[in-house]
């Protein structure tokens, strides 16, 4: 993994791994804001879901477990990821482009859980608490999304992850998993569910994870009230292989990697061996989920030995393609540029 | 909250077990190296650069957090000054008289105009070698 800190945990898995649909969670990217909780047990650990509802609750494992499970294969994006390939930078983890993964998340809805609490009327967005280990005075990692998004039945209160309990790394025994959004909406370590009238107003909804409403030029500074909270995620690409400065054989070779859109669906990917003058559609991976990635490959033949620029270029069902250049923004979220790698043919 | 009631030996217990297990990690990165395969050379601390507030940068942000969090940023002066005193705010210990010194120590040594950062490379998160 590229280590971008051990204390905090933050890991990055290399673009050459992304050649299996479902990312083995030993190679899955972590991030994490703080200290990981110093000790849970999946005996002690509780859940508690209050606020705007008619009977708040607290549940155990046990009693999470009984409830009907529902799996997601979702693609997992950091919001950050790619942030070290912005000009001028920003502040925070300087992501390079492996802040990603792709894992069969299973759980129950979060919408059953918020049912047998009974929500009141009044309630219009849901709040998750992490059991983070804070330092220092750093506000605790609260987040919230949207009412609709957290019934929407895909929204789970994930324990599994590829069928397996979820590691402590990727929020042991229970995250929300927010499928299409941005990785920080997935809250790790839940501990606290709360129904509340208006978006929550903590450091990590505002000023943290926050674009601009309109585009800025690079290095500009925006107005608080001139942003608004990232959920979605963007179409973006991401060429595994060949490796960015890597020398080939001439020959027909496959490029290949991956592309996902958050909540739309990658519909092509073209490739470019020239630079960006010309286009030619990849093959697109038999493997496919709403929310998940589509691996793609592309087949090759250099026609003479030199140097290439590979770029690839995905385009969703909503219509966005990838831009040439990244919209900069303040904190650096959501670089999706075409991607690119230098191959020389020898 | 049962997090909150568990108290300090928690967090004691915590770092033990941290510690126990970055030991784990550097045995495993010095064993894949010993079988000759690919090189996993992480170690688990950095140091900031050597300057007039190195100690006191050392002793206010690795409070927190490693120093290599620090190393890959490549930031101006104000933005520089703009992490320092949110850090501040979120109890990094710098005395009022030394924050000036602290941005420039910062501004001076982790500037855009830097060579780019090259992260290490580490095991797989279950300190396994994946096929």
């Amino acid at each position: 993994m590229v280590l971008r800190s051990f204390r905090f945990v933050d890991l990055e898995s290399p673009v050459e791994y992304f050649n299996t649909w479902l990312t083995p969670v030993p190679h899955f990217f972590v991030r994490n804001h703080m200290h990981e909780p110093s000790e849970i047990d999946g005996e002690s650990w509780r859940l508690s879901i209050g606020g705007e509802v008619e009977k708040p609750l607290i549940l155990n494992l046990a009693e999470l477990s009984k409830m009907e499970m529902h799996s997601v294969v979702n693609t997992l994006e950091c919001a950050g990821n790619g942030r070290g390939l912005f000009r001028p930078q920003a502040a925070g983890i300087q992501w390079g482009k492996g802040a990603v993964g792709t894992a069969r998340f299973s759980g129950p809805r979060m919408r059953d859980v918020l049912q047998r609490a009974g929500l009141k009327p009044a309630g219009k967005h849901v709040m998750f608490r992490g059991n983070d280990d804070i330092p220092g005075k750093v506000p605790p990692f609260i987040r919230s999304i949207p009412l609709e998004k957290a019934i929407d039945a895909d929204t789970l209160i994930a324990t599994h992850m590829n069928g397996a309990p979820l590691p402590k790394h990727h929020g042991f025994p229970a995250r929300a998993l927010v499928p299409g959004w941005i990785g920080s909406a997935s809250c790790k370590w839940l501990a606290e569910i709360k129904v509340l009238e208006t978006e929550f107003a903590g450091n990590f909804m505002n000023p943290g994870y926050r674009i601009p409403n309109h585009p800025v030029k690079p290095g500009e500074a925006v107005k608080p009230e001139d942003t608004h909270a990232v959920t979605a995620l963007g179409v973006k690409s991401v060429i595994a292989g060949p490796s960015d400065g890597a020398t080939v054989r001439t020959g027909r070779l496959a490029v290949h990697g991956a592309a996902w859109a958050g909540e739309a669906d990658v519909v092509k990917v073209d490739i470019s061996t020239d630079g960006g003058v010309s286009w030619n559609p990849a093959k697109l991976g038999r493997e496919q989920s709403h929310y998940a990635w589509r691996l793609w490959s592309y087949k090759w033949t250099p026609s003479k030995p030199g140097d290439y620029m590979l770029q690839s270029r995905a385009t969703d069902s909503q219509g966005r393609t990838q831009p040439a250049t990244p919209q900069w923004n303040p904190s650096g979220y959501l670089y999706n540029a075409i991607d690119e790698v230098k191959v020389h043919v020898a | 909250m049962w997090h909150e009631r568990a108290g300090e030996w928690r967090h004691v217990f915590g770092r033990i077990i941290g510690a126990c297990a970055t030991i784990a990690l550097i045995v495993v990165s010095v064993s894949f190296n010993a079988q000759g395969e690919k090189p996993v050379q992480a170690n688990y601390t950095a140091d900031l650069p050597p300057g007039p507030m190195q100690a006191k940068a050392t002793a206010a942000c690795t409070e927190c957090h490693e120093a290599r969090i620090l190393l890959q940023q490549r930031l101006s002066k104000a933005a520089w000054t703009k992490e320092v005193d949110k850090m501040t705010k979120w109890g990094a210990v710098v005395d009022p008289g030394d924050r000036e010194a602290l941005i420039d120590y910062l501004s001076s040594n982790f500037s855009p105009d830097k060579p780019p950062y090259d992260p290490q490379r580490t095991a797989s998160t279950n300190g396994k070698r994946m096929k």
